[in-house]
């Protein structure tokens, strides 16, 4: 299932409960743990001289700095690196989301683990720059799923039980579901399917009477059964819901309600939205809001 | 002394004076290489030529370029000193008539009262050039012995001129002081950072090929000046 | 010590040379060892009487220490005016000096040149255009710079950077495969976006060769993506060459005219290989002017032109703009003040001010450009020009230089510059890191990829 695992980190606190929840995944499925860490962006024109994202200051990146780096790594998650633990720790110089895509085009990994977004990073020049965030950049181009644990609240992880699918109908709906079968299966957890009835964007302007509203419940519950009951049968418990409102508010209420562990739901927007994280897409902003790790899956 | 200086030294001025020039002139051409400047000169000959036109013009015309018109200061007395130093030794009266005794030629010549006005201009110009390497840091820092010495050659002629002009003391004297200087300045052109009244040409032609050729104009782009 | 392990007189033509170099954190023993170089004045002084030739001879000779050139060089504005920064007091104090002493000077007065040729001028020619005899001290300093080099008195990045050129063909450690494969994955990140989105490699006969800056490769890759999808949805027959796709050139930042020569003629090399019918090269100015304006010279070519027509990206994209190879939507044009900064290696360099204007017009509503003052050929350095960005030992030089960028962009009020060409992107990003004027800076590909009309056949299905 997590046979190989791209842990993405500061190695600051703003990573820390992405970290729990990355050791803690490692640990019970006995995954290789890959440790990467992008310790600076280039700066300086052409020269070799980057920023430290840690200490904001310029340094040289050579042998004796990245080993440096790499130990500092290692003292940070001491805790929790003990010899029951499969991991290797990588260190690179670049623009963090490319690093990552670089670093997973390597290594391969069943699932990138991305923490959450590194505070203050957002007012610097180098964020600027960027075309839209980590985040929105690694969920957008990613080969593998891509899990986010972003609020601390969604890192208590005490082994998987209950799993929610949002679904839109996508075909890449389609490949994500696949994916909550998969984990659902293997870790034997209850599956929730759940799509949310936009109530806000579809309908700009014309208010739908509630029969309308229930009426189209009804319908995209018939979708939901026609599409994924005859496979959820295969797994020991499932449900499936439409709650009608603002998409990504209704999931993360929805997840809440199920006491889920996991969230998962596909990525498909085309073009980043924005560079304002706060302003993306929908599942950026369940990323942002969850209180569980969201796995996203774009292709 | 006055034959002295009209006779055998003017010849020997105005022969080293002109060979001078043309010689320098000739080897600055000969020097450039298309490969040490990295202008193909001789591939591109009527986009160079416009090029070098345009640079030469375009500096001549007062207030032609965006740098005499950053700078009027300097630009009024730069032209004012320029436009005495190379009206008056052609065109005043005085020495027409040297020349046409001398060479059998004579050029148009300037009304008198306009020579004058050149004259004064010129010499003020002068001051006013001399005031700016003094007071200004800029030019301070770089100004030299040799500056101030090649302003002198070149302003001493038109003092001594204005001073037999007005015969302040002896006529004679002071006519023999400004053939003396006058030669002095022909003899100094070539050899001297004089050279400029015509290398200006040549290093602004190159400039202007440079241009021309290479950095815009053979993509239809006119520099602007 | 007069050659030192690090810095010495021999340029840097090995992987474990560079590798070396590189494990001299900043440089610190390299410009330790400097202290100790010898100067070869004999060497100095026969490369001078080989390469002083008419042109310089008269502009060193004619120079009437009017200090008109003052006004137009920013260092010396913005360092408050102080008059060492005068240009011609510039180069009259350094390359002035070795010449009137034959080359006896010590090691001493060479690092002072040193730091003259590299803090004091970005080679942005300005002044040459406010001097009344023509004389242009950046093209000087350019030449300065190689006596420097050969020398060994030259920063410690560019020893690197011109380095790289040797043993890379590129500036910094990107293989040939390293690019294709790059770019490779690049279009494969995309092509679910754009279908049919390819990178043809090596394609003979193509009308357009496409090369590229190897920063890109190494750490903005987008940039590649980005050009690949304009070049598709314009509907270009294109092609990257496997080997010879790297423009820049630090080698020219660093005065090494050998590595500048190797450099480029990998490039022609390319060329003459693939036979293209054009060569264009991405959002760089010095790419433009080391491989297409004085790469053909470097390479011993008569006529100053490459082998085959190579043109700047902004021209390329003004032409598909205006033939309508490429449709911005309108309701997409940029709608805030928006200025543009005009880089001098190509624009006063090489005149191409109209092509980035057309572009303007196209991607920018009416009435939000807003131009600097002054612009087009009179336009600033960005301030970090001619290698000034990458040299650590002259930071606060080089942030200094910014003030005068910043300033005039503040005067636009604009809070988008449009940045085509790599080392005004840079000085920019950085001026906004040290002043923090609180403005954004692009290239152009990023923002007309996100503002094009796509023809309904290259639109992915729904």
């Amino acid at each position: 299932m997590f046979k190989k695992i791209l842990f993405a980190t500061s190695a600051t606190g703003a990573s820390d409960h992405a970290a729990r929840v990355a050791f803690n995944i490692a640990k019970s499925y006995q995954s290789h743990l890959n440790i990467f860490h992008v310790l600076g962006v280039p700066s300086r024109g052409y020269s070799q001289v980057v920023v430290d994202v840690k200490t904001k200051e310029r340094v040289d990146v050579d042998e004796d700095y990245t080993a440096w780096v790499t130990e500092d790594i290692r003292t940070y998650y001491e805790k929790y690196l003990d010899e029951s633990l499969n991991y290797t720790i990588d260190v690179a110089v670049g623009v963090p989301a490319r690093e990552i895509l670089r670093q997973a085009k390597i290594l391969k990994p069943d699932l990138i683990l991305l923490g959450g977004s590194t505070g203050d990073e957002g007012e610097s020049v180098y964020k600027k720059s960027s075309l839209g965030s980590t985040l929105q950049k690694v969920a957008k181009s990613a080969n593998c799923p891509v899990l986010f644990v972003n609020r601390p609240a969604a890192s208590f992880w005490g082994g998987l039980s209950n799993i929610v699918f949002g679904t839109d109908f996508s075909k890449i709906s389609d490949k994500a579901f696949d994916f909550a079968m998969k984990v659902a299966k293997t870790l034997d957890c209850e599956l929730s399917v759940f799509h949310a009835l936009d109530i806000s964007a579809l309908h700009a302007g014309k208010m739908l009477n509630q029969d309308e509203i229930e009426q189209q419940i009804r319908e995209s519950l018939r979708k939901i059964r026609s599409r994924y009951e005859p496979r959820l049968k295969e797994l020991k418990g499932y449900s499936m819901d439409v709650w009608e409102g603002i998409p990504f508010i209704e999931i993360v209420k929805y997840a809440r309600d199920k006491q889920a562990d996991l969230l998962i739901m596909a990525h498909h927007s085309r073009k980043i939205s924005s560079e304002d994280i706060r302003l993306g897409g929908n599942v950026e902003q369940v990323i942002v809001r969850a209180g569980c790790p969201v796995i996203s899956i774009n292709k | 002394m006055h034959d002295l200086l009209t006779g055998v030294f003017f010849w020997i001025t105005l022969g080293v004076c002109l060979i001078g020039m043309l010689a320098r002139f000739i080897m600055y051409f000969r020097g450039l290489s298309w490969q040490l400047d990295r202008v193909a000169y001789t591939s591109y000959p009527a986009a160079g030529f416009k090029g070098a036109v345009r640079s030469i013009y375009k500096w001549l015309i007062p207030f032609g370029t965006y740098g005499w018109r950053t700078q009027p200061f300097i630009a009024i007395a730069f032209f004012g000193f320029h436009l005495g130093a190379v009206l008056i030794p052609l065109f005043l009266l005085g020495h027409n008539l040297f020349l046409r005794e001398k060479l059998g030629i004579s050029f148009f010549t300037l009304n008198a009262d306009v020579a004058d006005i050149f004259t004064w201009m010129a010499v003020a110009s002068a001051f006013f050039l001399v005031l700016r390497r003094l007071v200004l840091p800029e030019v301070r820092i770089m100004t030299t012995r040799y500056d101030y010495f090649i302003l002198l050659v070149s302003i001493a002629p038109f003092i001594t001129g204005l001073l037999a002009r007005y015969q302040v003391g002896e006529y004679s004297f002071w006519l023999n002081m400004h053939i003396f200087c006058g030669e002095l300045l022909l003899i100094a052109i070539p050899f001297t950072k004089l050279s400029h009244v015509f290398l200006f040409f040549a290093s602004r032609a190159q400039l202007g090929m440079d241009f021309g050729i290479k950095r815009g104009g053979m993509k239809g782009t006119k520099m602007a000046w | 010590m007069p050659e030192g392990k690090f810095c010495n007189k021999k340029p840097v033509d090995t992987a474990e040379g560079i590798n070396e170099l590189l494990s001299d954190t900043s440089g610190n023993d390299y410009y330790k060892e400097m202290k100790e170089l010898e100067v070869d004045s004999d060497l100095l002084w026969k490369t001078i009487q080989n390469t002083v030739k008419s042109r310089m001879k008269t502009w060193l000779e004619i120079c009437a220490h009017c200090g008109m050139c003052a006004d137009s060089c920013f260092l010396y504005e913005v360092n408050g005016r102080d008059p060492k920064q005068v240009p011609a007091y510039k180069i009259q104090s350094t390359l002035g000096e070795i010449i009137r002493k034959k080359g006896k000077v010590d090691n001493e007065f060479m690092r002072h040149c040193m730091e003259v040729a590299w803090a004091q001028c970005t080679c942005c020619n300005r002044c040459g255009m406010y001097c009344p005899h023509g004389i242009d001290t950046g093209i000087m300093f350019g030449y300065l710079r190689g006596l420097l080099y050969q020398q060994g008195f030259v920063p410690w990045e560019l020893k690197i950077g011109a380095g790289m050129h040797r043993v890379y063909r590129a500036q910094m450690d990107v293989t040939d495969a390293d690019f294709v494969d790059t770019f490779e994955w690049m279009v494969e990140e995309y092509e679910d976006d754009y279908p049919g989105l390819t990178v043809p490699v090596d394609v003979e006969g193509a009308d357009i060769m496409y090369t590229v800056n190897a920063r890109e490769v190494k750490h903005y890759p987008e940039d590649l993506a980005e050009a690949a999808i304009l070049f598709h949805i314009a509907g270009e027959n294109w092609t990257v060459p496997s080997k010879g796709w790297e423009e820049t050139s630090l080698a020219m930042f660093a005065g090494d005219w050998a590595a500048c020569k190797m450099q480029v003629e990998s490039v022609y090399a390319a060329m003459e290989r693939l036979k293209p019918k054009r060569m264009i090269g991405t959002e760089c100015g010095h790419a433009h002017r080391a491989t297409v304006v004085e790469g053909p010279y470097w390479a011993g070519r008569k006529n100053g032109q490459p082998p085959v027509e190579s043109i700047h990206y902004v021209e390329w994209l003004a032409e598909a703009l205006n033939t309508g190879k490429l449709k911005i939507d309108p309701s997409k044009r940029i709608k805030e003040p928006v200025t543009l900064q005009d880089s001098c290696n190509y624009i006063r360099n090489q005149g191409l001010k109209k092509a980035t204007r057309d572009i303007m017009k196209h991607i920018v509503e009416p009435g939000f450009f807003i131009e600097m003052s002054p612009n087009k050929e009179h336009n600033y350095c960005c301030g970090g020009g001619g290698g000034f960005n990458g040299i650590g030992l002259f930071r606060k030089q080089r942030n200094i230089a910014l003030i005068k960028k910043r300033d005039q962009i503040l005067e636009t009020g604009a809070k988008l510059v449009l940045a085509p060409c790599h080392n005004c992107w840079d000085a920019i990003r950085d001026l906004e890191e040290v002043y923090e004027i609180g403005i954004r800076w692009s290239f152009l590909k990023p923002v007309v990829v996100k503002m094009l009309e796509i023809p309904e056949h290259l639109r992915p299905e729904e």
